[in-house]
């Protein structure tokens, strides 16, 4: 059974948070499932596994990716963020956060790390002009809870904090 | 499972108004959910763990003629693969009424197939990636039968009648044929599923003869009981832990197949082992919404009062499993009506047995009738707000029985108000913004009050703070919050003291989490327990001789906001704490239920595993119901038949609400899984394989952000103390009821067409 136990691994060296983490997988391996399954950084949710659903959003160098979609071998060297990764080291709740918990923008839970990780791109974008324009680009989020007006408010809110 | 961190605590009142039951506190839960740090079930980290992948059928109807797994047992990392012939024997359980089951194994990987996507064997592999493109090479071949596949199958038939279901007063037919008016429809819901964002899974582990398992669940001791069973375990055996619960809808009230392969798995290896479904396989693991079909006749005056309504109902399940889906549940309630008939059959299909969805029975039954009702006030040209109130129920038409609470007459006005109803124009394609038809549609929407037992345990710890344990659950609905608030205004302490602790089924009981019962059960539970821990604090006070309330003579003291003293507000003045550690305790603890007096242990064990002591909602002298009014505004366009909801106003008694905050925030959400119901969702069926063709979040069409606008709720509750220990009725299921009816009336108003059959896609309207 041995040699059979074993496939075929590569090392990879992911920078996380912007902590450095060695990992030895197999080249299949999503980003999202060395996350979940390797790093126990469970906070990025599996909701699909598919692309469709938008639970498992991190960024890359600053933009939003869907980890399920993405191996962790493709991001070798990039900046990875997640969402344990964006309140302050003494755990104050960045803007978005602190305006997800304010307005009551989840339910569940579920999806909301995915939710915070699409707002912070989506208003680094400079696309939280209008609520219309939030709700298109948040689209690529579902909430089966239906928080979905709470997130537009929240997503709104925290724009204005981080302009001012 | 800590929750608190006083730090990121938002709210709305700037005083401790905010801490009690009604006040407006935020999340207890949030801060651990906005950072990741709130583990779900199957995230637990354990040494060891392996990674199980189930095997589905690609037939409908048949039998499996053989399984090869050659390939997948040689596949690297594998380490165990299941089929019929392989798994362990489990015996059955008794189902969630508890009645006894059949002596007979039970096998949740099966030979005989009665659905496309059952679970046919499973691989156990070191890594997830393993088990997965193992998985993928177990062979299966069938002998394939004839399916039925949905219940527009020529073989489907009529059905089984379910007299349960009958509910008939006065002469309905005679009634009808005499009346002046007359309408009659015909109203069908397609299978919908709860398509909760977390997928269902667990992680078991077998210690000895000792399983835990990490599951989300809306149910701890109902599942934890079909466990015990299945491996024949003593129910003390099995624990079940739901700290956080991705979304249930009514999927996860119950423990299922693929929880048993993967316990069994667990067993056989002796090795903790993760079964999480795949999104598709979240569409046939368990069942969603069955689809259904109504007849609504109303027969009515001239002047629109209602004199007969005749409603026949069908509502398909599967081939070896009996669901029941009541059509007739708002039907036979919502309106006065002197002559009533409602039946209803239930129609085999070769699906998964169809579970519980979002106000199971009254949803689709509030399609029926409240579509109805709205084709009537055309029909004698009456307003269809106005002909809702001529029809008015002044009591229960069926049990004969005063309401506890109908706040429907304010609920109406309040959302008419505010909607603007009044500045709408009667005829249908009579509104209109550009090449935009805009119809403006209401319907009312109904819950039971459904009521049972629960207990918790209150302490109040050396440093004042207070903890509450009960094996309850939070799947979004507040539950940490609501009763924290409780503890804390029971007590006297702020809520940041309070440390809710749920979803472990060790800690004190409580029944399902489902028809939006329990907040109303728990609540009541953890006011007992902290009151009871409240007067052994006082009691401690007042008689200790070593306490500084001792001489004072007291008949009671105070506490609030973490202090005691007496009422009057001379003699001494402590902290919780330090009257604590003046009289050498270092906790207090008290349990609380509200089972009735004299119950025993098996009363007990019945009201927490099972759901036959559930108390029925017309117990006594009173008829107890939430109710809700919706308002509707819809844009379709006039070439291509696109609807859009462009604005909702809804209005709702759920009686005393003990968060507005989060109330609101679930009112709002059923509305829009009604937004979803009426425009978007569909398991389409592939008739030749009776497969769900469209078994994924990209084709199963949920609403997006981008499909739903601003929505504006309205509570127009009072207490009502018959319905619950502080005054609440029901929240989580009411808002979607008449939602669908709603936008169908909405449609109608905008375009002339009346659409019967959901979801209204814009190939109905062109």
């Amino acid at each position: 059974m041995t040699d059979q136990t074993k496939s075929t691994t590569i090392p990879i060296h992911l920078t996380i948070n912007g902590h450095n983490h060695e990992l030895e997988v197999e080249p299949r391996v999503t980003l999202l499932d060395a996350l979940r399954d390797r790093l126990d950084l469970t906070g990025t949710k599996k909701g699909c596994d598919q692309g469709q659903c938008g639970a498992c959003t991190v960024h890359v160098d600053g933009q939003r990716v869907l980890s399920c979609l993405t191996l962790a071998a493709q991001v070798e060297g990039r900046e990875i963020t997640t969402i344990e990764g964006l309140a302050g080291e003494d755990g104050t709740l960045n803007a978005v956060q602190a305006a997800f918990l304010e307005q009551d923008a989840f339910q569940c839970g579920y999806c909301t790390p995915g939710q915070i990780m699409s707002a912070v791109a989506c208003i680094r974008e400079g696309h939280a002009g209008s609520d219309d324009e939030i709700r298109e680009y948040m689209a690529g989020n579902l909430c089966r809870c239906g928080a979905y007006p709470h997130i537009v408010a929240a997503v709104r809110q925290a724009a204005l904090e981080v302009a001012s | 499972m800590t929750i608190h961190d006083p730090r990121t605590r938002h709210g709305d009142a700037s005083d401790g108004a905010m801490d009690q039951v009604g006040g407006r506190l935020s999340r207890v839960d949030g801060p651990a959910k906005m950072t990741g740090a709130a583990k779900y079930a199957v995230e637990q980290q354990l040494d060891g763990l392996t990674y199980g992948v189930l095997v589905e059928s690609t037939i409908a109807s048949g039998k499996v003629r053989s399984i090869d797994i050659s390939a997948a047992e040689a596949a690297p990392g594998v380490l165990k693969v299941l089929t019929p012939d392989t798994i362990m024997s489990l015996r059955t359980a008794s189902d969630w009424f508890g009645t006894p089951p059949p002596d007979k194994p039970y096998c949740p990987l099966a030979r005989d197939i009665t659905f496309s996507g059952q679970h046919v064997a499973a691989i156990i592999a070191e890594t997830f990636e393993q088990a997965v493109a193992a998985a993928a090479m177990v062979k299966v071949s069938y002998d394939e039968t004839p399916a039925i596949t949905d219940l527009s199958d020529g073989k489907a038939g009529d059905g089984i009648p379910i007299d349960a279901m009958t509910k008939e007063w006065g002469d309905a037919q005679g009634a009808f044929a005499a009346a002046p008016v007359r309408i009659c429809g015909a109203y069908n819901t397609p299978r919908e599923y709860q398509a909760p964002m977390e997928p269902h899974g667990l992680i078991a582990r077998w210690e000895g003869d000792k399983l835990t398992v990490w599951e989300p669940s809306q149910w701890l001791d109902g599942m934890a009981r079909t466990y015990a069973e299945w491996f024949g375990v003593p129910f003390e055996n099995v624990r079940l832990v739901s700290p956080y619960i991705g979304g249930g809808f009514g999927s996860k009230a119950l423990a299922l197949g693929h929880g048993a392969v993967a316990a069994a798995a667990a067993k056989m290896l002796g090795r903790p082992v993760r079964v999480v479904m795949t999104r598709p396989q979240t569409f046939t693991g368990y069942g969603g919404r069955a689809a259904t079909r109504q007849t609504v006749t109303i027969g009515a005056d001239t002047n629109g009062i209602i004199q007969s309504i005749v409603h026949r109902g069908v509502n398909e399940t599967s081939i070896d499993g009996m669901w029941v889906e009541p059509l007739g549940v708002v039907t036979s309630i919502m309106y006065a009506t002197p002559n009533f008939s409602s039946k209803q059959n239930v129609v085999r299909v070769n699906s998964v047995v169809p579970g519980a969805m979002r106000a199971p029975g009254e949803n689709p039954s509030a399609f029926g009738i409240e579509s109805a009702i709205d084709e009537l006030s055309y029909e004698v040209g009456i307003d269809p707000l106005e002909i809702r109130l001529r029809n008015y129920a002044e009591q229960d038409p069926e049990a004969k029985k005063a309401w506890s609470t109908r706040q429907l007459r304010e609920a109406f006005a309040a959302g008419a108000e505010r909607f603007g109803w009044a500045r709408r124009t009667p005829e249908p394609r009579s509104m209109r913004d550009g090449n935009q038809l805009i119809g403006w549609g209401v319907a009312a929407g109904t819950y039971p009050v459904r009521r049972a037992y629960g207990e918790a345990v209150v302490r109040i710890l050396a440093d004042g703070s207070v903890e509450v344990e009960s094996s309850s659950i939070d799947m979004g609905q507040g539950t940490y919050t609501i009763l924290a608030q409780t503890a804390a205004e029971t007590v006297g302490v702020p809520a940041d003291d309070v440390v809710v602790k749920l979803g472990d089924s060790r800690f004190p009981r409580a029944g399902v989490a489902g028809g939006s019962r329990l907040a109303g059960v728990m609540t009541g539970a953890v006011y007992k327990a902290a009151t009871s821990a409240l007067d052994q604090l006082i009691g401690l006070a007042i008689s200790d001789p070593r306490s500084p309330f001792h001489t004072l003579q007291a008949n009671t003291l105070v506490v609030a906001n973490g202090r005691i003293g007496s009422p009057r507000g001379d003699g001494p003045d402590l902290s919780i704490a330090e009257l604590l550690a003046s009289v050498g305790r270092d906790h207090i603890e008290a349990t609380g239920d509200t089972m009735p007096a004299n119950s025993t242990a098996e009363d007990r064990y019945k009201n927490y595993t099972t759901i036959a002591t559930s108390v029925p909602h017309t117990e006594g002298d009173y008829s107890r119901h939430s109710w809700c009014a919706h308002f509707i505004e819809v844009r379709v366009d006039e070439d291509f038949g696109t609807v859009r909801v462009s604005r909702v106003v809804s209005a709702l008694d759920s009686g005393r609400l003990y968060n507005p905050k989060l109330a609101e925030s679930q009112w709002k959400g059923g509305i829009i899984m009604g937004i979803g119901q009426a425009l978007l969702e569909e398991g389409i069926v592939d008739r030749r394989h009776g497969r769900i063709v469209n078994n994924n979040l990209g084709d199963y069409l949920v609403p997006t952000n981008a499909d739903i606008p601003d929505i504006d709720v309205i509570s127009v509750g009072i207490p009502d103390l018959h319905s619950s220990v502080l005054g609440g009725k029901g929240v989580g299921e009411l808002a979607i009821v008449g939602v669908a009816p709603a936008i169908a009336n909405a449609v109608f108003h905008a375009t002339g067409k009346r659409i019967r059959d959901l979801p209204i896609t814009l190939e109905k309207l062109i």
